[in-house]
């Protein structure tokens, strides 16, 4: 893993005329490494793929795989493959002709041709549909297909857009895991773009998160998850809560204000923020615990604790989402596993203390 | 159909039932009024092909004389011929650089692109007199085209005025660029990203991908381009200069000398031709149109 980066960024930026579509984007993707672009629609996530393939040309900035500069090295001549969001195959052409194309530009020999198509064939459980047409296969298998015309010639490194994004949930699922597997199996360093966060979760080495152009944070998805390090990222992996608070204190501990003059510890604050600055407080509902006044412990700096009362309950199967009405107003939400069936529910209108670790609290910039 | 839309359907048409069936019987009929203006002048040209009298209004009984005649007269031959080298030779070259100018026009962003792009279209909408009159000043002016190509095709000694020849290309690759380059429109690009992926370089991209894809779209405009070519007569009539008759241009000198069921026969032939090439045209699109499906599939 110490060896050079399979694919390396390295201050790129793309503009469209007045668009910045990458903005000073450096990455660095491990070999082997299964690797997600996450971000919203038009985030800037599927040029960068598209630079790292040759079919667009960063303005500035460079792009080196397995440690050599492309340049304006066109895509024909990079060791990269893509599979495509709606898989692009040749409708003119079979299965067979799909899947050997890129080998037979290769100028590879017949015999050698076939024996990798059939086995990039049975890879992805497509054995006996050689002769088919596209068009005569369903969502799912077409997916297959695009998967094995891209392995088939072995790239140092395999770009998918949002492969998934045209299957129903179930088959989506399904795949999520099958692609994981098949990237565990074939050791081909993987750079997957999507919007689906869920998806980057279940199947991703690291994450970077982007958004208008920049990425924001690459990390494991836990990382990610767990130690936000940006508002944006917070918000958009998962749920939170997101409280207005005033930063009181950043050291030792790091202490901020509600609006009602409530202290609260926290356990992490972005590092550009000063003493006096509005910012946001970013809590994850499942962080949050719900108290009667004479549960409670006796205070302490590492546990945040606030009133308020009961406003909402959505039962939701395997949790019970808590809304509660702070006393300056602003809300949270507590999500409770509904572990006991027996136990006691809170009730609306009651009074509660909301409590939870300061370690999960994270101060970030309200920009 | 099962009972339930059966029963729904009597229950909507039973308020009017009368109104309706009057309303669908007028639309028949004013559809077969319409038909047969169309076609009848048609019909009657076929039947009085096989009339066995020179008279061309009133029917004597039936014969293939006149098409035997027809065969015989070597100048119909010979024009027949004409038409099908023009034909073939015009459809060749405006194929080619009607395509290309798709290409172009489609693909690529250039200085000037929107008037290359309106003047492309400007010999399908201006009359056919303007343009063969255009033509012709430009023949006489730049003093090129009027002698003849020489040439031996299938057995026959042709002489085609370079003139017709140029005539044709250039109405005809109007209709080829456009009926490509609205396939090409259609088409969905990253099929060639696809292929550039795939290590296929420009070239390779273009003759494996992007011209099998375009093909339907390219033999549906050189089929016209061909038909067009076979039909025309003012643009060959004006840039042919003497002597050189193509199978249009000879029927329109032969009914200078009256009318006569012989013409008939030579009509009924061409429009046999046409039709043959209107089915074939068909057949290509409806394999066009399967295509078409692949693709917005593949989308």
């Amino acid at each position: 893993m110490d060896s050079t980066p399979a694919v390396e960024l390295c201050d790129v930026v793309k503009t469209f005329g007045e668009v910045t579509a990458v903005d000073h984007v450096s990455i660095q993707i491990q070999d082997g490494e299964f690797f997600s672009l996450l971000g919203p629609s038009g985030c800037g996530k599927t040029t960068t793929l598209r630079l790292i393939a040759g079919f667009e040309m960063p303005t500035s900035g460079e792009i080196r795989i397995g440690g050599e500069t492309q340049g304006f090295r066109p895509p024909f001549r990079r060791p990269v493959n893509t599979v495509f969001q709606q898989y692009a195959l040749f409708p003119h052409m079979t299965v067979y002709e799909n899947v050997a194309f890129g080998l037979q530009m290769q100028k590879i020999d017949r015999a050698e041709i076939r024996r990798r198509v059939g086995e990039a064939l049975e890879m992805v459980h497509l054995q006996g549909m050689e002769k088919r047409r596209p068009k005569q296969l369903s969502g799912g298998q077409q997916q297959r297909v695009a998967l094995a015309r891209a392995l088939v010639n072995r790239p140092k490194v395999l770009l998918l857009d949002e492969p998934l994004g045209a299957l129903d949930l179930k088959l989506r699922k399904a795949m999520q895991l099958e692609l994981k597997s098949l990237q565990e199996h074939v050791g081909i360093t993987f750079i997957y773009v999507t919007h689906d966060q869920e998806e980057a979760l279940t199947m991703s080495d690291r994450i970077a998160v982007m958004n208008e152009g920049k990425v924001l944070q690459i990390d494991a998805p836990a990382e990610l998850y767990e130690n936000p390090k940006h508002r944006f990222v917070a918000d958009f992996i998962g749920e939170t809560n997101f409280l207005p608070v005033k930063i009181v204190q950043l050291h030792p501990d790091i202490v901020v204000e509600l609006g009602d003059g409530t202290r609260l510890p926290a356990g992490w604050a972005e590092e550009h923020l000063r003493v006096g600055q509005e910012a946001m407080l970013s809590i994850r509902p499942e962080k949050i615990n719900l108290y009667e006044e004479r549960e409670l412990s006796p205070p302490n700096a590492t546990t945040a604790r606030v009133q308020g009362t009961v406003e909402r309950l959505v039962y939701v199967g395997t949790d019970t989402h808590h809304t509660v009405r702070l006393r300056n107003g602003d809300t949270i939400v507590a999500r409770l596993q509904n572990f006991y069936v027996e136990e006691e529910p809170w009730e609306v209108g009651e009074t509660t203390y909301a409590q939870w670790d300061a370690a999960h609290a994270r101060v970030l910039s309200k920009e | 159909m099962t009972t339930e839309t059966l029963t729904a359907t009597q229950e909507r048409a039973r308020p009017q039932p009368r109104r309706l069936a009057l309303g669908s019987w007028l639309l028949s009929g004013y559809g077969i009024v319409g038909y047969l203006f169309l076609y009848l002048p048609i019909i009657i040209v076929v039947i009085f092909s096989f009339n066995d009298s020179r008279s061309t209004a009133k029917w004597a009984g039936f014969t293939i004389d006149w098409y035997r005649e027809m065969l015989a007269d070597r100048q119909i031959i010979l024009s027949l011929w004409n038409s099908l080298f023009v034909a073939i030779v015009s459809t060749a070259i405006s194929t080619v650089m009607g395509t290309l100018a798709a290409m172009g026009l489609e693909r690529y962003s250039f200085r000037g692109k929107l008037a290359v792009d309106s003047i492309l279209y400007l010999p399908i909408i201006i009359p056919d007199i303007a343009m063969a009159i255009m033509l012709l000043i430009f023949f006489n002016v730049s003093g090129i085209g009027f002698e003849p190509w020489r040439v031996q095709f299938l057995g026959n000694r042709l002489a085609v005025p370079y003139s017709v020849i140029i005539g044709h290309v250039a109405f005809n690759i109007s209709f080829v660029a456009v009926v490509v380059r609205a396939r090409l429109a259609n088409m969905d690009r990253t099929l060639e990203e696809a292929a550039q992926d795939l290590y296929a370089n420009t070239w390779q991209t273009f003759r494996r991908v992007t011209l099998p894809m375009l093909m339907p779209g390219i033999l549906g405009g050189a089929l016209l381009a061909f038909t067009l070519s076979l039909d025309d007569f003012v643009i060959t009539f004006f840039t042919s200069g003497a002597g050189f008759n193509t199978l249009p241009v000879r029927v329109f000198g032969m009914i200078k000398k009256g009318v006569t069921p012989k013409i008939n026969a030579v009509s009924t032939l061409m429009l046999l031709f046409s039709l043959a090439l209107i089915f074939i045209s068909i057949l290509l699109r409806t394999r066009a149109g399967d295509e078409e499906e692949t693709i917005q599939f593949g989308m």
